[in-house]
């Protein structure tokens, strides 16, 4: 629908294959803070490191969000504030309800 | 910039030199992007008039199915008001059915009336041909939309026809008790509510990638985004709303059902009914809550501002002036729908949830009252020594004017904790979402349709069956609602059966009856539109082309009404806004949108 | 008046004033479809959001303890016990068939039917492989470890309600992705994409376009799990 005249960009082989191997490497390593037992804060801060570097090259090279206009890629990402007040707002709200389980069930009523 | 500068100063001397007097700038329209669309032709009756592709068409088939369902919670709503005005009077009115009226009512008006009409209905045929573009960007997911909110609907009809009838859990079907015995509707009906949902989801988002992609995608040359009618700017931004929010509707429908079907325990807690325990366990109803609320509270704005945007056009076409502050209207009508998204816990002030949240969500609620007093100011200030006219769709945007402002002070009320705390669960409550998000967008609908009217079929609608239908629903809707503020403020408590002997109920008692009387007038009077709309099909005033003379481009297509593919062989070029009416300096009382300035010279134009 | 040419345009962020100041296109050289299915996976990002949001409610707000991923995921492999083993093979097989996927879309574009063709059938493939051992895994947990919705004997009962809907529902995607890869192969070799020949339902002409759309699709399903692998499996 763009026409005949378009010009498309293709991109080299070489940068999806080292993207590839590179997510490999990424989710060897976040496979290996299970297998060696990271526990607590480490463990927590490398998984999610590890998924958002995942999902940041799967995003900007394999769906080719590197490439295109900020038009697009702004309303792609603007509306994840939206999910980030709803994490928020649902992470104190879940420690809420356990303190207020804790305090009914166990201290009792 | 040196450049630029010296380059401007050269241009207004020659200009100034050779005319003497105001020239319009150089007509820069830029070449078009992509090819024109191809068109589904349609070869027989089916492929034309049933499964149809064509925009228009199908926006017809949204609105027609959307009226029909919306009848039956019309009905619905007599059923609850006879019962509360004249208590233990009619045998086929019992606890049951009240409730099932109220739940079924509550859905079929927000979701399956309004949010189908005005996005599915008025988007559908408006959206193409306002911005300039020959259908849909994706004709045939967009009949395939249609036939899913059908089937959607048919579903919810089914539901009254199961044993045990359709659900009564109330509109927002918080469980524990919209799935447990002793709810109506917990064994079958809330399982096709569900479903029925769902399905709408489905079929919308189909509906709404369309619209969105193109409103944005689909424009005709020279229409830039600040050029469009701000009906397509309210219905654009309800569909993100709308796309963005029903997911979380979606995955609450999906978790109810599997607690309903195969015994999870997502929002139930262990839980006694009748003595027994059952085997659920460790679930969050509050998590229920959150999440009908991520989606409800945008809702309100997906059925708000589709009404916000038609309105500001009635107004500036029937006042012949142009809308006030344009661009603020635009930025208001982006940022509500931007703020809606963190504002849903207003609505579980009482529910227990985390008590910190309060000051948050209050802080937001409040902070959406100021782009939406701007928008009120606009619409008055548009009227504001305007040539009003007053047509129908002005009585209705004027009606409209009135009752948001009624509807959104109260929402001010609400929105603070202190003062919702006492108020939540009455009839102020019922009161306040009645006005602001009921009988207002109604308004706009009523309005638009005696606006669009001619253009969909060629013909006026009965005038005087118009004047009668706008003086008795909007006295009839201040009848209905104001008393019900008063309720409110003496503590009914809303979905309650009967009131009994309460003490309380005795100024309650008339007043409910008045209401309920009223309510019967106003609804009737919907039956005598619906008899206008039907009957001026055919036998009505014909219309000439461009009766109001507006200026969007609906109304200057060759064919009149509009044909498939709207604009003939050649799409117009836009060079203006849709609001030059009165245009300072020229000899037309009104410019088109798609008149190049070399056609009106004398025109003091803003460019836009 | 000059001819379009996106190459002409600003770039960075004052592309982004040109670009939504304009006329026609707010996505300037976007086809309509790929924009189409770009908002299609902002919404489809919310349901999956709300899902993940909700798992996080449940097991922070859970008294009773919630069970031990990495142990229930196990397998025993030659008398060595590997957490996460299934699981790790799975995120292996997802991440290959979306390497190979963006190499089909490549090659799409460069009209390379026939390479174009046998990437899409090894990402199809790619795809059963995941959803035949995501079959084996829900398998090996409801009748090996006796897990169900509603119960399960390792702790909080929130964890098989969640474990088959989220999985479940990544899965549904995944399957659907299978079915439109392999319809889409065919079609590649069938030359419909040079021909532009009409497409049954739509009589719309066929266009390398859709190779990429797809592929968006099949690279978010490979997202999706990204989360869920760290959200379920590994928090």
């Amino acid at each position: 629908m763009t026409g005949d005249k378009k010009q498309v960009h293709t991109h080299k082989l070489g940068i999806y294959l080292w993207i590839w191997t590179l997510l490999f490497v990424f989710s060897f390593f976040s496979y290996m803070v299970d297998y060696l037992n990271y526990q607590g804060l480490l463990r927590w801060s490398l998984i999610v490191f590890f998924m958002l570097a995942k999902a940041g090259f799967i995003m900007a090279i394999f769906m080719h969000l590197y490439w295109e206009r900020w038009a697009i890629v702004n309303v792609l990402l603007w509306p994840m504030t939206a999910i980030g007040v709803f994490i928020a707002i649902m992470a104190a709200e879940s420690y809420y309800t356990f303190f207020s389980r804790m305090f009914y069930f166990v201290v009792g009523s | 910039m040196t450049d630029e500068y010296t380059d401007n100063k050269i241009e207004t001397k020659s200009a100034d030199s050779s005319s003497g007097s105001y020239s319009p700038p150089v007509e820069k329209i830029p070449a078009q992007e992509a090819p024109d669309q191809e068109l589904y032709h349609a070869k027989s009756f089916w492929t034309k008039w049933v499964f149809c592709q064509d925009a228009k068409v199908i926006g017809i088939q949204y609105a027609l199915t959307a009226t029909a369902i919306g009848m039956i919670g019309l009905i619905l709503s007599w059923g609850m008001r006879l019962q509360l005005g004249f208590p233990e009077t009619f045998s086929f009115l019992g606890p049951a059915t009240y409730y099932q009226s109220v739940t079924m009512h509550g859905m079929i008006m927000v979701i399956y009336l309004l949010t189908a009409l005005f996005l599915g209905g008025f988007g559908n045929y408006l959206i193409p041909l306002m911005v300039g573009a020959r259908d849909m960007v994706f004709p045939y997911v967009n009949m395939v939309s249609y036939w899913m909110f059908l089937v959607a609907v048919l579903v919810l009809i089914a539901s009254f026809f199961v044993p045990g009838g359709p659900t009564g859990a109330g509109w927002t079907l918080y469980p524990p008790q919209a799935i447990l015995p002793g709810t109506p509707g917990s064994e079958m009906g809330i399982v096709l509510m569900l479903v029925s949902l769902s399905l709408f989801v489905i079929g919308f988002t189909m509906g709404g990638l369309n619209y969105v992609i193109t409103i944005l995608q689909s424009r005709t040359r020279g229409m830039t985004l600040m050029r469009m009618p701000l009906t397509i700017w309210g219905i654009f931004t309800a569909t993100v709303l709308a796309l963005l929010a029903f997911p979380a509707l979606f995955v609450a429908c999906i978790m109810m059902t599997l607690d309903n079907l195969l015994g999870t325990s997502f929002f139930m807690p262990e839980i006694f009914t009748m003595g027994e325990k059952l085997d659920y366990a460790g679930g969050s109803p509050i998590l229920f809550q959150h999440l009908f609320w991520f989606f409800g509270h945008p809702e309100v704005y997906i059925v708000a501002l589709p009404a916000f945007g038609i309105v500001s056009d009635l107004i500036s076409v029937h006042a012949r002036k142009n809308v006030f502050g344009y661009r603020m209207m635009v930025w208001a009508i982006v940022i509500i729908g931007a703020l809606s998204f963190i504002v849903w816990a207003h609505h579980m002030y009482v529910s227990g949830m985390n008590p910190w949240f309060g000051f948050f969500f209050a802080t937001t609620t409040l902070i959406i009252a100021v782009p939406t007093a701007i928008k009120v100011y606009n619409w008055v200030l548009t009227l504001w020594r305007g040539n009003i006219h007053l047509t129908i769709p002005m009585l209705f945007s004027l009606g409209f004017i009135v009752t948001f402002v009624n509807g959104g002070i109260t929402g001010l009320f609400l929105g603070n904790v202190i003062i919702d705390v006492p108020l939540s669960d009455t009839y102020f409550v019922v009161a306040h979402f009645h006005m602001v998000m009921g009988i207002a967008p109604l308004m706009v609908v009523f309005g638009a349709i005696y606006h669009w009217y001619p253009l969909i079929t060629g013909r006026h609608l009965n005038q005087t069956l118009g004047k009668i239908h706008f003086w008795v629903t909007f006295v009839g809707a201040y009848a209905i609602y104001f008393p019900m503020h008063y309720l409110g403020f003496i503590g009914v408590p809303r979905r309650y059966f009967e009131m009994y002997d309460s003490p309380y109920m005795t100024s309650g008692v008339g007043l409910n009856q008045f209401i309920t009387v009223a309510a019967l007038i106003v609804g009737f009077t919907q039956f005598l539109f619906l008899y206008n709309i039907f009957t001026s099909w055919y036998k009505g005033e014909t219309s000439e082309r461009n009766p109001w003379k507006a200026n969007s481009l609906e109304w200057h297509t060759p064919d009149y009404p509009p044909t498939h593919g709207n604009f003939g062989k050649e799409l117009p070029v836009v060079y203006r806004w849709p609001y030059d009416f009165s245009v300072p300096g020229s000899d037309k009382e009104y410019i088109p949108q798609d008149v190049p300035p070399s056609q009106v010279p004398t025109a003091k134009a803003e460019q836009t | 008046m000059s001819q379009f040419d996106i190459e002409k345009l600003p770039k960075g962020s004052k592309g982004f004033m040109y670009d939504w100041g304009s006329d026609q296109r707010a996505f300037k050289g976007v086809p309509w479809g790929k924009a189409m299915m770009w908002i299609f996976l902002l919404s489809d990002t919310f349901i999956f959001s709300c899902f993940l949001i909700s798992l996080m409610t449940a097991r922070a707000s859970t008294v009773v303890p919630w069970p031990p991923t990495s142990d229930v995921f196990a397998l025993t492999v030659f008398g060595v016990e590997l957490p996460l083993l299934l699981i790790a093979i799975m995120t292996f097989v997802l991440i290959t068939s979306s390497g190979t996927m963006a190499i089909a879309v490549k090659y799409g574009y460069e009209k390379n039917r026939k390479l174009c063709g046998w990437f899409l059938l090894a990402t199809a493939i790619g795809g059963l492989t995941f959803v035949g051992m995501q079959a084996f895994e829900w398998s090996k947990l409801i009748f090996h470890d006796g897990v169900r919705p509603w119960s399960n004997p390792f702790g909080a009962e929130q964890f098989g309600a969640f474990f088959f809907m989220v999985t479940g529902f990544h899965g549904t995607h995944v399957s659907i992705g299978v079915i439109f890869l392999f319809i889409f192969a065919r079609k590649v070799f069938r030359g419909d994409f040079d021909t532009g020949r009409r497409g049954y339902f739509t009589s719309m002409k066929s266009d390398y376009e859709a190779i990429e759309i797809l592929g968006l699709y099949w690279h978010f399903v490979d997202l999706v799990w990204v989360f869920i692998f760290a959200f379920f499996y590994l928090w």
